[in-house]
């Protein structure tokens, strides 16, 4: 039981950075129905503001925080600049999935060519360890699990109880009746870019924290595995993102444990690939279900 | 085109101009031929000679030195270090006259770390450089993709590649100056032991790179009389590995050997930290650069770094000739970024030798036909009777004017090819000091390993 525990503790550390980063993700899926493979990317970006901050002397918390709001603006622009144009363009989803994956490769190489193929890390101590229910942690790592609480809490909040919320819900369900009852969907779109940009940046520095180093693929070697959360717990929903990260998360660090470490990855995508046998939707299933995705 | 028919199809053209006659279209024919001919005779001349043979006209052509390695990418720190050694190098070159009169310049060629990358990129650097005469490279990841195809060429390549098949290799133009991954895993298993550290585990990433040193070190641990109690294949860049460590950690074992990129083990020792205290760790030479050793570091503790962590690379000897290289290399500044991180380190000392050895092999065939070349490597390496040791290439060229033999002892030591071209040599252990410096606490001897292997 105890190694069981033990086990739990070190997945909700991931689950809690692959909540973050896959509520972003699939936030964009959600309003813009754009699988955007440059997510990566754009977490990786906001990891750097943060270490330029950090590296110039701010204390890591505020510099997150920076982090977060430099990836917003940059999702933002790269919405507005590239891909609703293309949207207009282009119906097929595969072209447009091919244009974020370039989107993504050409961020990535900018970075590669500003910072080099060096490892840079932030300043900041990794805190003491913590003993939490057999669990144990860092205290570091206990803040990034309640900064997942806390983004997760917000953005039930945010859908739930707010007005933009609820036209992001309804724009996720079906876009043109949301526009037809007055809702602005431009605007709406925008507030949405912004939110899941500051989701990725917060999402790449919290990775950064955990893992202790950036360099420029930071973010998309963690890219394969927010998509899994993503489309595990139902592409487009929130919700299902937060339980898509908890369950790829816990199952895999158990699955080291018990079975191989070498199997960790594997278990994601066993795991991933039994729940849409079942339910080929994802678990929470309503925008999959009402973008026809998956049918 | 004809004339006739040129005319007929720019009828414009040919309106209020004479046309020619026959015998002046022919002139011009031959005229264009004869410009065309000596132009592409100055081109090779300028170029050097690749075709085998002396080069003895002017004017005097850049020769090219390759070097072949990822160049971005995750294993971009290949060819960082490969261009730490070559350019210092070939600024020592050029300064002391070239190689018989021509500059030697160092051309990054970059496989990305890929097989599928790296073909077309070799396959276009031989195509179009014909002034090319070695190469330096290629690294593990893309060794026996690329090593074919460049012998096949009759180019000879000195590589650090670590892959254990090419310890008995018979290609007459494959060189490694670099004890292949399995040599490193023998001095590994022969350090802990003499440590007295008999209960090891292992935590090495699941690459081809790092599993190279793995069955030789677990087959010289075990015969030491050392047990293995984990052995763990991690799968790189991951968000957590204290599941790993956790099980690690309940074998207790006396020493942890590893190998993985610098974020897998600054993330698993960082794990390490919070289950518990650290116990000794053993890397192998790919721990020894700095990207790895300042990630570690900064997870463990300068104390604890100093304390716990010793790195098994190949021996430099902290002589004159990696005194020069140390001065070139930080002269090097504008083409090797944050020089200072590569004094004396072997990966970069070992492209710096293989730079010299081709420059001073030249030198010795007065020739820079590539298959000419190859057949004096082992001239100005081999150690023997009567022999000059020479440390630099100015020293090089200098013995060899004067009508003397020579051996060259360069940055990374003698480097003594065996039958199979390869050359090992002896082993260091090194400290990862506080103050970030490196200190050597004990050598390995070729003898000493060579009686471990069985040999």
């Amino acid at each position: 039981m105890s190694s069981f525990l033990l086990y739990v503790g070190f997945g909700l550390v991931s689950a809690s950075i692959l909540c973050i980063s896959a509520i972003g993700f699939t936030l964009q899926f959600g309003i813009s129905n754009l699988f955007n493979l440059a997510f990566g990317s754009t977490m990786t970006a906001g990891a750097f503001v943060a270490y330029i901050a950090n590296s110039n002397g701010l204390n890591i918390w505020p510099s997150l925080v920076l982090g977060a709001a430099g990836a917003a603006l940059l999702s933002l622009f790269i919405s507005r600049t590239i891909y609703a144009p293309f949207k207009g363009r282009v119906k097929s989803l595969f072209t447009l999935i091919m244009v974020t994956l370039g989107v993504g490769i050409i961020l990535q190489y900018t970075m590669e060519a500003i910072w080099g193929a060096n490892n840079v890390s932030y300043n900041m101590a990794v805190g003491r360890s913590v003993h939490v229910a057999g669990m144990i942690f860092t205290s570091t790592q206990l803040v990034v699990i309640g900064i997942a609480a806390a983004v997760s809490l917000a953005m039930h909040s945010l859908l739930k109880y707010t007005r933009v919320g609820k036209a992001m819900r309804a724009i996720a369900v079906n876009e043109r009746l949301a526009r037809n009852c007055g809702i602005s969907v431009r605007r709406v779109t925008d507030y949405t870019w912004l939110l899941s940009g500051a989701l990725s940046g917060l999402a790449g520095g919290a990775l950064v924290m955990d893992v202790q180093i950036l360099n420029f693929g930071t973010g998309d070697g963690f890219l394969i595995l927010i998509v899994a959360a993503a489309v595990l717990g139902g592409i487009g929903s929130p919700y299902g993102a937060m339980l898509g990260a908890l369950i790829i998360g816990v199952s895999s660090e158990v699955a080291a444990g018990f079975i191989n470490p070498a199997f960790k990855t594997v278990t994601a995508f066993i795991v991933l690939g039994l729940v849409l046998l079942v339910r080929p939707t994802g678990v929470v299933s309503s925008i999959a279900s009402a973008k026809e995705v998956a049918r | 085109m004809s004339a006739v028919s040129g005319a007929e199809a720019h009828p414009k053209r040919s309106r209020g101009r004479p046309s020619a006659s026959p015998r002046a279209r022919l002139a011009r024919l031959a005229a264009t031929g004869l410009v065309g001919a000596l132009l592409a005779g100055c081109g090779s001349t300028a170029h050097g000679d690749t075709g085998g043979g002396s080069n003895g006209g002017s004017p005097k052509g850049v020769l090219t030195i390759a070097m072949v390695a990822a160049f971005s990418g995750p294993d971009s720190i290949d060819g960082i270090a490969e261009a730490a050694g070559c350019y210092p190098a070939a600024r020592l070159i050029n300064q002391a006259g070239g190689v018989m009169g021509h500059k030697i310049q160092c051309t990054a060629v970059d496989t990305r770390g890929d097989p599928a990358d790296a073909i077309p990129a070799v396959e276009k650097l031989l195509a179009t450089t014909p002034g090319l005469v070695a190469v330096i490279g290629p690294e593990s990841g893309t060794a026996n993709a690329l090593i074919p195809i460049v012998t096949k060429a009759h180019i000879p390549l000195i590589t650090n590649d670590g892959l254990a098949n090419t310890d008995h290799s018979t290609n007459p133009y494959y060189w490694r100056n670099y004890p292949a991954d399995d040599v490193g895993g023998v001095a590994l298993a022969l350090w802990a032991h003499k440590m007295g550290l008999d209960n090891g585990a292992l935590f090495f990433d699941n690459s081809v790179n790092a599993q190279g040193s793995v069955p030789a070190l677990l087959a010289t641990y075990q015969r030491l009389g050392g047990h293995v109690v984990a052995n763990l294949a991690v799968a790189p860049d991951g968000t957590s590995y204290g599941t790993e460590i956790s099980k690690l950690l309940a074998a207790h074992p006396q020493v942890v050997f590893t190998e993985t990129d610098p974020q897998t083990d600054a993330t698993a020792f960082a794990n390490l930290m919070t289950l518990g205290k650290p116990v000794p760790i053993y890397g192998t030479n790919a721990t020894v650069i700095p990207q790895w050793l300042k990630a570690v570091a900064k997870v463990l503790g300068p104390t604890n770094m100093a304390t716990y962590y010793r790195g098994v690379e190949p021996y430099a000897p902290p002589d004159g000739a990696t005194r020069v290289f140390n001065k070139a290399l930080l002269a090097s500044s504008s083409q090797v970024p944050q020089p200072s991180q590569w004094l004396g380190q072997e990966y970069a000392t070992a492209p710096y030798d293989a730079a010299v050895i081709f420059s001073l092999a030249m030198d010795s065939a007065h020739s820079t036909s590539p298959s000419v070349l190859n057949s004096h490597i082992l001239k100005v390496t081999a150690p023997g009777t009567g022999k000059t040791i020479v440390t630099t290439y100015a020293q090089g060229v200098a013995a060899l004017k004067a009508g003397k033999s020579i051996q060259y002892v360069g940055a990374d030591g003698p480097t003594v090819f065996n039958r199979w071209h390869n050359s090992t040599g002896e082993f260091e252990v090194v400290q990862y000091l506080p103050n970030g410096q490196l200190k050597i606490v004990g050598l390995i001897s070729a003898a000493q390993l060579a009686h471990a292997q069985g040999g």
